[in-house]
């Protein structure tokens, strides 16, 4: 948080220092909002520490001044976590220093959310930190973006928008821990609570370590195409060591990424197409068990408005482990090890070598905009799993708004994506007032 | 002899009257033509600062505030729109971009500041409602008028004291913002100073009026407009705050780079 609290500091004395040659007068801009959130769990089973996912009470507030040429940004969440006994917390979401070069290229410095793209809460390229915990408990949709410590580039040409971003330390998605929301781990072939989580060991804060991500997009015939790659690591824990005989410990292992996107109108709608090779640099054989293989991903998405203010959409994505041969015979040296250790323990299923995936959205506004339901559904025909995301909306007044939802997740089995949380079933109440 | 006499008589008398339909179809079809020039293409480009209020049947207000930017490519066909909004709250900072094609479908973009996230988006209904407005994405950026075939009704209409041209429109192809739109036209300055839209049973579902009008720049401008949705009971007015002409906004402006960081130029 200190390094934090420092960036945003020169950041602020950047842009006194930039802005200072405009004519304007700087002025502070400070807007944000109140919000209660009461999320309910609906399965008694669930073996969280917490009967409820969240019950909590969040102020933002967002500051901004600029000049011609430059801008400073800062959002802060301020939270009381009701639970068991009142805890306060807060987070610094965004805190950058953003200016423009006369040779037409922009940085963009400092605490940021950082998103590309086209999927529809699909990521391929997207390779940036992703909040799921806040995403499965009824916090805003903004929160599954989690925000990073990263310097962006991009220059703007008649050839194309090059964009370079930089991460120096590298920060994890947030995934369940057993407290608000369980899992599944392998390790105890079971869907657990916070006794079962174990904490990753992320990778050093060195200057190969650093995050490189790279963008090129420009513009053919009306379609957005981009092509992207990225040198870093697993936002997930998806490798295990063992540091002696009996301890093991998680971590994020070393990942490249190559692929490429095409966005524009198709049919009085809007079609996408993504799709890229996850190269994971430490299995290239995919012959070692306890490091996630390489695999190539690809989705394929439509959407249009199918009536006034009613909009739906429909993708489709699959996903194909490499060297699943490979896989197979490392999985049964797995088995065989697990069987010598403890006869007759049961042992996590083997992975498929595809995982298709297909999702569906759907909103309809009312009352002059002023109502909002919205269905998102996901559903795995491979895995044979689903996750189901509804709410309904209503703006009260411009400031003051009432949203309840739900998230239900469905599973034939629990090691898979979304079986894993099939005692996460929640409903939740959420009131908001902006100012 | 007196068959050939009527005959000729009916045929003369039947071609004067046709000449006078296709003529006053080809002058209300000018004037419209004219009428939209003045109101969607007033100089090459436009700033304005404009705040908007919706006014439900209860009397319940919503505020929308923004600054919207907009280029002519081609006078008469071709635009961009960009739009900064202010307030409510949980807008702010968001832009959307328009380029508006009169003979294709245009292309929308909106940049969602919260996610860094820049997304073109569906723009095939031009009919739905602008921000939750009773103004529809049309209303703000225009309908081509090759798209209705125009008659005048009346060129001795007044509304206010203003002289005014009346004009019947109906879309050429079935549409489902309006089955027909009756404008009053300022016979000074084209712009048009009312609009009542007729569903296809001919009942009257929406009125729009030009509350008033200022010269700036030199150029007759409406700044205050309102949209009544007269089954809601509800209406929406737009107040133009601040508008400058010919600012010198170029093409670049209506681009990704702007949307994520607005041109503070010509926003504040």
């Amino acid at each position: 948080m200190n390094r934090m609290i420092k960036l945003t500091l020169v950041a602020l004395t950047a842009a006194m220092i930039l802005g200072g040659g405009s004519s304007q007068a700087q002025e502070l801009y400070l807007n944000g909002f109140v919000e209660g959130l009461w999320s309910g769990g609906l399965d008694d089973r669930n073996p969280t520490d917490r009967d409820y996912p969240a019950a909590e009470t969040r102020l933002q507030l967002r500051a901004e001044s600029y000049g011609d040429n430059a801008e400073v940004f800062a959002k802060v969440d301020f939270i009381q976590d009701g639970f068991d006994s009142t805890s306060y917390d807060w987070e610094l979401r965004e805190a950058y220093l953003k200016f423009r070069l006369p040779i037409d290229i922009d940085f963009k410095i400092g605490r940021q959310i950082l998103t590309w793209g086209t999927g529809d809460l699909l990521f391929i390229n997207d390779v940036f930190a992703k909040d799921y915990q806040s995403f499965f408990i009824g916090r805003q949709d903004e929160y599954l973006k989690a925000p990073q410590t990263a310097m962006r580039a991009e220059w703007f040409t008649k050839a194309g928008t090059f964009s370079l971003i930089a991460i120096p330390d590298f920060e994890p998605n947030i995934l369940p821990t057993g407290d608000r929301l369980s899992f599944y781990n392998p390790m105890n072939v079971d869907i657990v609570g916070s006794s079962g989580y174990m904490a990753p060991v992320e990778p050093d804060n060195s200057f190969d370590n650093a995050e490189i991500a790279f963008r090129y997009s420009r513009s053919v015939k009306g379609f957005n195409v981009a092509g992207y790659a990225y040198r870093g690591f697993y936002k997930e824990p998806r490798a295990v060591r063992m540091i002696d005989s009996t301890t093991s410990e998680l971590y994020f292992p070393r990942l490249n990424v190559y692929g490429a996107s095409l966005r524009g109108q198709v049919a009085g709608g809007i079609l996408w197409l993504e799709g890229g090779y996850y190269d994971s640099r430490k299995d290239q054989y995919g012959d070692e068990y306890s490091i996630e293989n390489s695999s190539t991903k690809a989705f394929i998405g439509f959407e249009r408005q199918v009536a006034s203010d009613f909009t739906g959409n429909i993708q489709f994505q699959a996903e194909m482990m490499s060297s699943y041969d490979n896989y197979e015979k490392s999985y049964d040296g797995y088995v065989a090890m697990m069987n010598m250790m403890q006869p007759g323990a049961p042992v996590t299923p083997k992975t498929d070598e595809t995982r298709t995936l297909i999702t569906s959205r759907w909103t309809k506004q009312l009352a002059s905009q002023t109502v909002t339901l919205s269905l998102f559904g996901f559903y795995s025909p491979s895995d044979e799993d689903a996750y189901i995301r509804f709410s309904t909306a209503y703006k009260y007044t411009d400031e003051l708004s009432l949203m309840v939802g739900g998230n239900i997740f469905e599973g034939k089995n629990p090691q898979t994506m979304f079986g894993q949380f099939d005692h996460n079933d929640n409903l939740y109440v959420k009131v908001n007032y902006g100012f | 002899m007196k068959k050939i006499i009527i005959t000729l008589a009916i045929f003369i008398l039947a071609s004067v009257a046709g000449y006078s339909v296709i003529n006053a179809q080809t002058d209300a079809a000018e004037i419209m033509q004219k009428s939209h020039m003045a109101y969607f293409y007033a100089a090459d480009d436009g700033v304005a600062d404009v705040t908007m209020k919706i006014i439900n049947k209860k009397g319940k207000e919503r505020i929308r505030e923004f600054t919207m930017l907009r280029i002519d490519l081609v006078e008469g066909g071709e635009q961009k729109y960009y739009t900064y909004f202010k307030k409510p709250s949980d807008v702010s900072r968001l832009t959307f971009m328009v380029w508006k094609n009169p003979n294709a479908s245009d292309n929308r973009w909106i940049y969602v500041p919260a996610v860094d996230l820049v997304k073109q988006i569906s723009a095939d209904d031009k009919n739905s409602s602008f921000v939750g407005s009773d103004f529809t994405y049309e209303d703000v950026s225009g309908r081509h008028w090759s798209e209705d075939s125009h008659r005048l009704i009346s060129e001795s209409e007044t509304l206010d004291g203003k002289e005014t041209y009346l004009v019947s429109s109906t879309p050429v192809e079935k549409y489902k913002g309006f089955a027909e739109k009756k404008t009053w036209i300022d016979k000074t300055s084209f712009l048009p100073l009312k609009e009542e839209y007729y569903n296809d049973k001919g009942k009257l579902v929406r009125v729009f009026t030009s509350d008033k009008i200022e010269t700036i720049d030199g150029i007759e401008t409406v700044t205050q407009r309102t949209m009544e949705n007269v089954k809601k009971k509800q209406h929406t007015t737009i107040y133009f705050n601040e508008i400058s002409y010919n600012t010198g906004l170029t093409d670049d402006i209506f681009t990704e780079r702007y949307l994520k960081t607005p041109p503070r130029k010509y926003i504040k």
